[in-house]
């Protein structure tokens, strides 16, 4: 017989349990007026699922978070691929991605909406760069890892360049490339919810933001709960969607935690 | 031939560069840009040079450093800590397991509010955001680091005497020092960037608070002023620990 927590999905939820158990014990200990215990802020969950306007503003997050990482992933997949098997390309990019690595993303948020207003393209735009990043250096990582045998081969066997590239660089990079693209999916959650917060017009990081300033203290623990299962969730499919795509390769602890 | 190499690959590496900065000037200097939108390249520059020599901006610097680095040696600190606890005892491990499994892909940003709210506005909430944040990479990094320690090295501590716990410090900690250090190098600059991002969210002082008080009075210049301190220390800081790292892997075999 199995052990109960040798299922997969029981730790997390365990583990789940425990985090809301210490909370509620700490905010019945503290008596803040500003730390609801953990059971109110469940209880309010469901108001805030069921009003259409915050659903109508978590749903525009998620859109956009999804349109800038999608953008993000076909600009930095191919260069990503191409700086790992050319020298020149790799040169060409390493010192500009080395000086852009340390800019806060989202703290451009304010000059690029003096730009681009303030409408969709400056939002995603941010969520393009946080993502492109951390795609473009694992796809770089793992293309250049690529043996060279297997590209000899390919080549005697008589496919040109552009081929190799498609058929055994891409294939061959793909599990580096995944873990970059899960960090990604982290950094564009991250970086769409802090942008929302320091413009805070639209959004959950809007949501947030709002029920803070309207001394609604549940809803705000709430939509910390929201965006936190987003987070988690996301997290999970892709990790799902992962051993689908690349069940064939030893799974990859990567250092998946970043921040915009 | 490397030598020709290497400058060939040096001034490939500056020509991205160059020309982003030559669009820029072109853009200020041809008015497609009008200045309170974009100014000139130069205009910022000098502007951060004068900055620097400015008391009230060195201050504002020096609370961004401050909270910095208490959030960062908290992190390295606990994550360092509870990733050889984890390692050295299979029950810590396995309460933590699921633990990090849960927190680690959630945004911490997000919690922002929820540390404001408890913890006031002032230094403590932007500690504990910087501390959230830079604490999984750390963490991670050191479990798995202090994992892949090959068993034999902390046999034969224990076979020639020493404890188990003085083992963990003596060897697993040093042998999975290159890991623990790349991951702090990662926290260091997510540390870095968190920092701004929160004094951006809400503060009174700092240099993320120096963007957002520019850009609400559109003084387009001194947004780009924090922006440019901010990134020029995360790649001395980056640097600087760089160093760091070479000196005290200076030991190890695959490091060199």
């Amino acid at each position: 017989m199995k052990p109960l927590t040798a299922i997969p999905g029981v730790p997390p939820l365990i583990a789940c349990f425990f985090l809301l158990l210490g909370w509620e014990l700490l905010a019945r200990w503290m008596g803040l007026e500003s730390l609801p215990t953990a059971w109110d802020t469940v209880k309010s969950l469901p108001a805030i699922l069921s009003d259409p306007k915050a659903l109508a503003d978590i749903a525009s997050s998620v859109r956009r978070m999804a349109v800038g990482f999608a953008l993000a992933l076909c600009f930095a997949i191919p260069v990503g691929l191409m700086m790992g098997r050319s020298r020149s390309v790799a040169a060409f990019f390493n010192p500009l991605f080395m000086i852009v690595y340390p800019v806060p993303k989202a703290a451009l948020m304010p000059i690029i909406m003096l730009w681009l207003g303030i409408g969709e393209a400056s939002k995603t735009l941010v969520i393009f760069l946080g993502v492109s990043l951390p795609v473009v250096y694992h796809t770089y990582q793992g293309s250049k890892a690529v043996g060279e045998k297997l590209l000899w081969s390919g080549a005697a066997m008589g496919m040109n360049p552009a081929q190799r590239l498609l058929r055994i660089v891409l294939p061959a990079a793909m599990p580096e490339i995944l873990v970059g693209c899960r960090t990604g999916l982290v950094l564009a959650l991250i970086t769409m919810v802090t942008s929302e917060m320091i413009v805070r017009q639209a959004g959950i990081g809007n949501l947030l933001f709002n029920s803070l300033d309207l001394a609604q203290y549940e809803a705000v623990y709430a939509t910390i709960i929201i965006v936190g299962a987003l987070g988690f969730f996301l997290d999970l499919i892709f990790e799902k969607l992962r051993t689908i795509i690349v069940g064939w390769a030893d799974p990859v602890h990567a250092v998946a935690v970043g921040s915009a | 031939m490397t030598m020709n190499r290497r400058v060939s690959e040096f001034i490939l590496g500056a020509i991205p560069i160059l020309l982003i900065l030559g669009l820029w000037e072109y853009l200020t200097i041809t008015k497609i840009a009008p200045p309170t939108l974009l100014p000139s390249p130069g205009a910022v520059f000098t502007r951060f040079v004068m900055q620097l020599g400015d008391p009230t901006f060195l201050s504002h610097a020096g609370v961004t450093l401050y909270r910095l680095f208490c959030g960062f040696g908290l992190a390295v600190i606990v994550g360092v800590g509870l990733g050889i606890a984890g390692v050295g005892s299979p029950l810590v491990g396995t309460l933590m397991r699921p633990v990090i499994r849960v927190l680690a892909p959630v945004p911490k940003v997000a919690l922002y509010p929820a540390f404001m709210l408890t913890l006031g506005f002032d230094h403590a909430s932007k500690i504990a955001l910087v501390f959230a944040d830079a604490m999984f990479p750390i963490l991670l990094a050191t479990y798995q680091g202090a994992l892949a320690v090959d068993s034999k090295l902390v046999w034969s501590a224990r076979a020639m005497g020493v404890s188990r716990v003085k083992s963990l410090f003596t060897v697993v900690l040093m042998a999975a020092l290159p890991s623990i250090l790349t991951g702090c190098r990662i926290g260091l600059i997510i540390s870095c960037i968190v920092v701004f991002l929160s004094e951006m969210i809400s503060s009174t002082d700092g240099l993320g608070h120096l963007l957002v008080r520019a850009a609400r009075n559109f003084q387009t210049v001194d947004v780009f002023v924090p922006l440019i301190a901010i990134s020029a220390l995360g790649l001395i800081l980056n640097t600087a620990f760089n160093m760091l790292r070479t000196y005290l892997l200076r030991g190890f075999p695959e490091e060199n």
